[in-house]
């Protein structure tokens, strides 16, 4: 048995690197990144009736928004999208920008307000989220950046399709974005989803294989670029999109897939959009009405 | 006990146990690098996974099984980087006599192969109990005994034949 005991003194033996402590510490850091990600994720559509109340007061409150509302039959069908808040805060270390976008102009109400408290709502979490990240960071002696920002932006905007990105960008020393697409059909008036375009789940499988696929290529093709994809990912591998994935329609009717910055690349490759052509999904699409 | 708690637990854990960890991981590697980046995937995918961790006893078995599947993911993907080279080295020098080398069982772990390497070093160098061993390998513990017992058979005939050599 000498001979277990030397080889556990080997064992035993091994040196710890000082790198050890920080890779440990940046490893759980990155972790919680994620995670929140996710976990603001399954936020999004809570608080609704809040939002809803906050939406009724701010329409009290702010004779900017009556009037733009009121202005709403006059514009008639014409389908818009415009700011309706914007909360900003600046102080030293601490800065949060949040802007609201609105859609006006629907004939279907459910489907607009649908929208417009949907969007109050992420906001105002952002900002009751903002300001108890920043009680604590005041009650841990201070000193911290901490930001947040979300704006929006519409990517399409044609006789058919009206498709809104809400950004919501956190920062806190090294910062996260994610953004959700919402595209409008502006004739029909409905809300089109990523599974709606399509008759069955084949399309996930499709879309993720196009993917993995071009990012393949692309890092061939050009070695700045990095996506966790394959055996050699630094992290896990991307493997497929969600079902409900983020998305829009291009106004020459090309669907994109967007990922959030750190879900499936590092950081600094931000926010990513793939578009994908139409003959990878075009045994899926249940018609060529949005997509051609 | 709430996920947070969980998540808190596994953490604290995690930093308390690195040494140990990396200990292990390097035990696979036997190169710096890459047992950093073994223990940096290990954890990711284990905060990552805090819900699959049903009872919270279980913690140190399930971040072990984590390292120890993520340590030989890695060697089947880029092979044992350093003692190839090592290997390599040997075959362009000329025969040495170093008789304390050969006989060296921390090496020779190396050549004995999976699952009786893990339970050799779980059993000897980490001290775990055969229950414990039996948790991380999702076995039953006679298997355990068995392979340990194979393990240190196969070691002793290793062994034997490079003092022959």
């Amino acid at each position: 048995m000498k001979k277990i005991q030397d080889a556990k003194k080997r064992y035993e033996d091994v040196e710890i690197p000082s790198e050890l402590k920080g890779v440990v510490e940046q490893s759980i850091l990155k972790a919680k990144q994620k995670s929140k990600k996710n976990g603001s994720f399954k936020q999004w559509g809570i608080g609704v009736a809040a939002a809803a109340t906050l939406f009724v007061a701010s329409v009290n409150v702010s004779p900017a928004l009556a009037h733009s509302l009121a202005t709403v039959p006059v514009l008639g069908s014409i389908v818009q999208v415009i700011t309706i808040q914007e909360i900003t805060f600046d102080e030293e270390t601490y800065n949060a920008n949040l802007k609201t976008p609105n859609v006006v102009g629907l004939e279907n109400k459910e489907l607009e307000n649908m929208l417009n408290e949907k969007y109050t709502a992420e906001n105002e979490v952002l900002y009751e989220q903002f300001q108890s990240e920043m009680k604590e960071m005041e009650e841990a002696g201070g000193g911290g950046h901490l930001g947040v920002d979300s704006h929006y932006e519409v990517i399409t905007d044609t006789d058919d399709i009206l498709s809104i990105s809400r950004y919501e960008v956190n920062t806190v020393g090294s910062s996260s974005t994610t953004m959700r697409t919402d595209t409008i059909d502006k004739k029909n008036e409905i809300l089109i989803t990523l599974p709606s375009l399509f008759k069955n789940d084949g399309y996930v499988e499709a879309i993720s294989t196009y993917i993995k696929e071009d990012m393949i290529k692309q890092m061939a093709a050009d070695e700045d670029l990095v996506y966790w994809v394959g055996e050699e990912a630094d992290f896990e591998s991307f493997e497929a999109i969600r079902a409900d994935q983020t998305f829009s329609i291009t106004a020459d009717h090309k669907l994109t897939i967007s990922f959030d910055k750190y879900e499936v690349a590092p950081g600094y490759m931000g926010v990513l959009t793939f578009e994908i052509p139409t003959e990878v999904i075009a045994p899926y699409l249940t018609s060529d009405y949005y997509i051609k | 006990m709430t996920k947070n708690e969980k998540y808190e637990l596994v953490e604290n854990y995690i930093v308390e146990n690195q040494h140990v960890h990396y200990r292990l991981a390097y035990s696979y590697v036997k190169n710096k690098e890459n047992a950093l980046d073994i223990i940096q995937e290990s954890i990711l995918k284990a905060l990552k996974s805090v819900e699959q961790l049903e009872e919270i006893q279980f913690m140190k078995t399930w971040i072990y099984r984590i390292i120890i599947n993520t340590s030989l993911d890695f060697i089947k993907k880029h092979g044992r980087m350093q003692v190839m080279e090592e290997d390599a080295l040997h075959s362009f020098l000329p025969e040495q006599r170093d008789e304390t080398k050969n006989l060296d069982l921390y090496d020779a772990l190396d050549e004995l192969g999976e699952p009786y390497k893990t339970i050799v070093v779980l059993r000897y160098f980490e001290d775990l109990k055969i229950e414990d061993i039996a948790e991380i390998q999702k076995e039953n513990a006679n298997t355990i005994k068995t392979r340990l017992y194979a393990g240190l058979r196969k070691l002793r005939v290793n062994m034997e034949e490079k003092v022959e050599v």
